[in-house]
Formats: structure tokens, C-alpha cells, sequence
């Protein structure tokens, strides 16, 4: 993999020999990635490709599924140490939180909008219910969800649009106040309005998170990307150069020719 | 080809309507035969016989010849088998689905199963063998009585509870799991505080199933305590009165037209009373449901 990183800022997530094995068959093979801070940094490839897996791999979410396999080295640059994801000391409830997750569709729970947001709070990090008013109004003016749910804090959170319901997500994660946001196709399910203002959102949000968002769209990645990976159907991952991603044909034509 | 096709599905429809009203009809039947011939023995009489009401609920005055006496010991009764049923099979239901992994879990869905399969005349047997041991080995003075009615029955019940929790818990989307565990919660924080709640319905028809059976039998108690009259119970190894057995007892000993009617007016009591458990349950169910969803109550 070519290592190009000195310009950019420095390294916060290093995937090193990454391996992710279902019931024994391999859907990720020796991966190596470096992730820098901030971003976003867009990770592409067909479906199928083991995007996702890639991106769950980093908060050990493929845990909850039966017949995984890890092996390979994780490290997260948490507050200027590193963390070693599979290390045996690592809490992963901690890590967890500290890498906050937005999946393809808004997976909101069944319960009010106040409580999507202060449920993981009170329970993960027993905040008091004045902190927990607190952060959970700063989070959703972070997405600027506030105005729009301000008066309907005991509604449903079903009720909610799907694109707010998807802002509402990642209020939820920027509650638990992490360093990196895992985002897996945000946008996939919303439509273009709503998408666009996940688009803004991200755009805003990389001065304070990092950001690794797995996606199909090519616009999106030329449009928003600092950093352009592309996951291979052999496993392999490319870096894409910056005079790639920005300039529509050229990324076109690269990616014909990758997958 | 066509017109044979049409004739089936319309005779599948007719039939499907059949089925699905004769479920009603026979339970307004039931009910209206039970009202036309309980009713006339609805009395102050039929509960308190010659106590004097208030006596008896204020004071606690003996009552000899009424209902309140059963009345009251199905309640503690049902209370007490609810009260060991309810948190071990709900535990259990939740191991079943979130814990237990391979053989282990083979091997406890099969005890359920056969559980679920005992008659209850055998809890019955199985009860008033348990105090014979009892007897011979460490405790002589030990008789059946209204702790042992619980147990017994709380073991026939059981297996209702541990199958409804496990499959409504099973049931739940894996999405609830994925976002519980992406948000930094624990396995057991992820159960409780998500899982086990998002599967309250099925809980709870769990339970409602469990207090109704339990409220009905009379196989279990029949070797394990109850007696005509006991009075009202006075301690947990004491015996005591309950209207399954009464009803049973009336219906197969009256010798007066008087008292096949006041058999059939204690089975309606009895219908009124699962009833109104069942009306517990639902508030209760609903407050909790409340409580997760926005956090308060009011």
C-alpha cells in the first residue's frame, strides 16, 4: 500500500493484517489500512466487498455475530495513545463508545426521542439527569435536529422523518462524546434532500471527529473525501491519490479498472 | 379448471369464517350459561354466609359458610406461585435466548419441553411425595399446605413462561442488538434494558397464561393442602380453601338445586377474579411499557 500520509494529518486508526473469517469463510484477507484524523475518509468497493465488515471490525461489532473470526492487528489513536482494539485490556464497551457507529438505515430504538438519546447515557456512562439534558441538547443542535424535535422530546422516535431519524443517530453517537464516528453508507436510505444534509453534517463535523464513511457513491466521496480507499475483491486495499478522487473521469476510470 | 379452483377457495373462505367465529360463539356461550345460571346466586350470602361483611374484610372474623375464604386463598395462592414462577422463568427464557449456546442449549430446551409435558396430577403426586421425604428425613413435622400448592404450581407454570420470553426475545430484529452494543452498553445492560423490555408483550402474555392456569387447577392443590374449610389462610404451611377446589366440590357433592347454583356462581366469582388479575397485569404492563419508552410514568 502506498504511504502517503505526510501531508495529511496525523494517523488515527492503523489496520494492520486485518483477517475476518464467517464460520471459516474468509470475507477479509490481510488487510492494511492507515486512517488519518479528520477526513472524511471514504472507503469504496462493490457489494460484497467486505466494506462493512471492515468498518465493523474497528468497534469489534462483528462480535455480535456467530462464527467470527479475528485476526490481525487494530489500533485506535485515542486522545494521543493508542488503543489496541483486540488487545485483552481494552474494554470494548469503552472502545465503543469512543468509535461511534451510524448504520445504513436509521436504527432508531422503538422508544421516545429523548430517550434514544439519554437511554445510552443514563446506562453506559450513568450520567445524572441534568448532565444528560444537557448533552443530549447539545448533541442535537451539533446536527441541528434541536428546533425540529425540540417540542416532540416524548414523541416516538419512529415518527421522526427518515432523515431525521438518521440525524438522530448521530446525535445519539456524538452524545457519548467519541474521537472517531464510523459511518456505514449514511446516506444510502434517505433521499437527496436529506442526504445533502448528512453531506453538510459531515463536512462540519470532521474538524472535531474522525471520520471513515463507507459509501457507493462516487460523487459523494469526489465531492466530500480527504482520503479515497478502495477495498478490492481480493482483499487488497488501493489508496487513491488526491488527483484521482477530485477529478471526476479520472475517478471513474480508476474505479472501472479496480473492481 | 378455473371454476374448480374458484369453488375451493371460496369453500377454504367459508370454512376459515366458520373457524374463526365458532372461537367467539363459544365463548359468549359459555360465559352467557355460566351468567344465566350464577347470576341468581350472586349474594352478599354466597361470600360472608352469615359473617357480617365488614366483620370479615375489617376484622377478620371466621367465615363459615362463604366464598371469601377461597376467594382469598386463590389470590395468595396464585400470588405466591406467580411470585417463584414469574422471575425464574423469565430468567430462564432469557438465558435460553441470549446465553445458552450449543448443547447446553439443547439440552435445556429439551427439560422445558418435558416440563411443559408433565400432567398436573403428577406435580400433585410429585408435591405430596416431597413432603413424605421431608417427613422421614429432616423435618417430621412437615405437611402440605399452601407454600407447597405454590411450589407445585409454580413448576406447572413454568414452562409457559420460559417458552414465551425466549421466543419474544428471539423474535426481536438484531438491529435492537447491534445499536445497543455500538452505543457502549454491555451484554447484560443490552438484555436488560433493551432487549428484555422490547419482548415486555410476550412476557406478559406469558404471565397471563401462567396466573390463568394457575388460577384453575386443581389436580396440584387437590394433593398438596386445599381442604373444604380451612377458613382464611392463616400462614404460609397452613392449609387453605380455593375455588377451583370448591367449585369442584360442589359440583360433585351438592345435594340441594341450592347448591349446583352457588357451584355455578363461585365458578363465575372465579371467572371474575382471573379476570380482574388479568386486568393487573395489562396496567402493570402497561405502566413499565410506558416507563421505558419515555422514561416517566406520568
Amino acid at each position: 500500500m502506498e504511504n502517503g500520509n505526510n501531508q495529511l494529518n496525523p494517523c488515527a486508526i492503523r489496520i494492520e493484517d486485518l483477517s475476518v473469517r464467517f464460520d471459516g469463510r474468509a470475507v477479509i484477507n490481510h488487510v492494511n489500512l492507515e486512517v488519518c484524523q479528520g477526513g472524511p475518509t471514504f472507503l469504496l468497493g462493490r457489494s460484497g466487498s467486505g466494506k462493512t465488515t471492515l468498518l465493523r471490525a474497528i468497534n469489534r461489532l462483528n462480535e455480535c455475530f456467530p462464527g467470527c473470526e479475528t485476526s490481525g492487528r487494530i489500533r485506535l489513536n485515542l486522545g494521543g495513545k493508542w488503543a489496541e482494539v483486540y488487545g485483552p485490556g481494552t474494554p470494548v464497551e469503552m472502545l465503543r463508545r469512543q468509535a461511534g457507529m451510524v448504520f445504513q438505515s436509521p436504527n432508531v430504538l422503538p422508544l421516545s426521542v429523548e430517550r434514544n438519546m439519554s437511554l445510552p447515557l443514563r446506562t453506559a456512562l450513568g450520567l445524572s439527569a441534568d448532565e444528560c439534558a444537557q448533552r443530549v441538547e447539545q448533541a442535537l443542535r451539533e446536527v441541528h435536529l434541536w428546533e425540529e424535535v425540540r417540542d416532540r422530546l416524548a414523541a416516538p422516535a419512529t415518527t421522526l422523518s427518515g432523515g431525521q431519524q438518521q440525524r438522530l443517530c448521530l446525535a445519539r453517537a456524538l452524545a457519548l462524546r467519541p474521537e472517531i464516528l464510523l459511518l456505514d453508507e449514511p446516506t444510502a436510505s434517505l433521499d437527496f434532500k436529506a442526504a445533502r444534509q448528512i453531506e453538510d453534517l459531515l463536512a462540519e463535523l470532521k474538524s472535531r471527529y474522525t471520520l471513515l464513511v463507507v459509501s457507493h457513491s462516487l460523487s459523494q466521496a469526489h465531492r466530500l473525501a480527504e482520503q479515497v480507499f478502495v477495498l478490492r475483491d481480493g482483499g487488497r486495499v488501493e489508496r487513491l491519490a488526491e488527483n484521482v478522487f477530485r477529478d471526476k473521469e479520472a475517478l471513474l476510470a480508476a474505479m472501472d479498472e479496480l473492481v | 379448471m378455473t371454476s374448480g379452483a374458484s369453488i375451493t377457495e371460496r369453500a377454504v373462505c367459508i370454512l376459515s369464517w366458520v373457524s374463526a367465529l365458532t372461537v367467539p360463539a363459544v365463548l359468549w356461550t359459555l360465559m352467557g350459561f355460566l351468567l344465566w345460571r350464577g347470576a341468581p346466586g350472586w349474594s352478599l350470602a354466597l361470600f360472608f354466609g352469615d359473617t357480617a361483611p365488614l366483620d370479615a374484610l375489617l376484622r377478620g372474623a371466621p367465615v363459615f359458610d362463604g366464598l371469601w375464604p377461597a376467594c382469598l386463598g386463590t389470590l395468595e395462592l396464585v400470588g405466591l406461585a406467580a411470585g417463584i414462577a414469574v422471575p425464574l422463568g423469565v430468567a430462564s427464557g432469557v438465558y435460553l435466548a441470549e446465553y445458552a449456546s450449543g448443547r447446553s442449549r439443547q439440552v435445556f430446551s429439551f427439560c422445558v419441553d418435558l416440563l411443559a409435558g408433565i400432567p398436573s396430577i403428577l406435580m400433585g403426586l410429585f408435591g405430596f411425595a416431597l413432603i413424605l421425604l421431608l417427613r422421614r428425613t429432616v423435618a417430621p413435622a412437615a405437611n402440605t399446605g399452601l407454600l407447597l400448592s405454590a411450589l407445585c404450581l409454580s413448576l406447572l407454570v413454568l414452562p409457559y413462561l420460559i417458552s414465551t420470553t425466549r421466543l419474544s426475545i428471539e423474535g426481536l430484529p438484531q438491529e435492537l442488538r447491534l445499536a445497543g452494543a455500538c452505543l457502549g452498553l454491555s451484554h447484560g445492560q443490552v438484555v436488560g434494558r433493551i432487549l428484555l423490555p422490547a419482548a415486555m408483550h410476550g412476557v406478559f402474555s406469558g404471565i397471563i397464561l401462567a396466573v390463568g392456569r394457575a388460577a384453575e387447577d386443581t389436580a396440584v392443590i387437590l394433593l398438596t393442602g386445599v381442604v373444604a374449610n380451612a377458613g382464611t389462610p392463616s400462614s404460609l404451611t397452613g392449609k387453605y380453601e380455593a375455588l377451583p377446589f370448591h367449585i369442584y366440590y360442589l359440583a360433585a357433592e351438592h345435594q340441594s338445586p341450592a347448591q349446583l347454583t352457588q357451584a355455578f356462581a363461585s365458578a363465575l366469582v372465579l371467572l371474575c377474579l382471573t379476570g380482574l388479575m388479568f386486568a393487573a397485569a395489562r396496567l402493570l404492563h402497561a405502566r413499565l411499557e410506558k416507563k421505558w419508552k419515555t422514561g416517566t410514568t406520568s
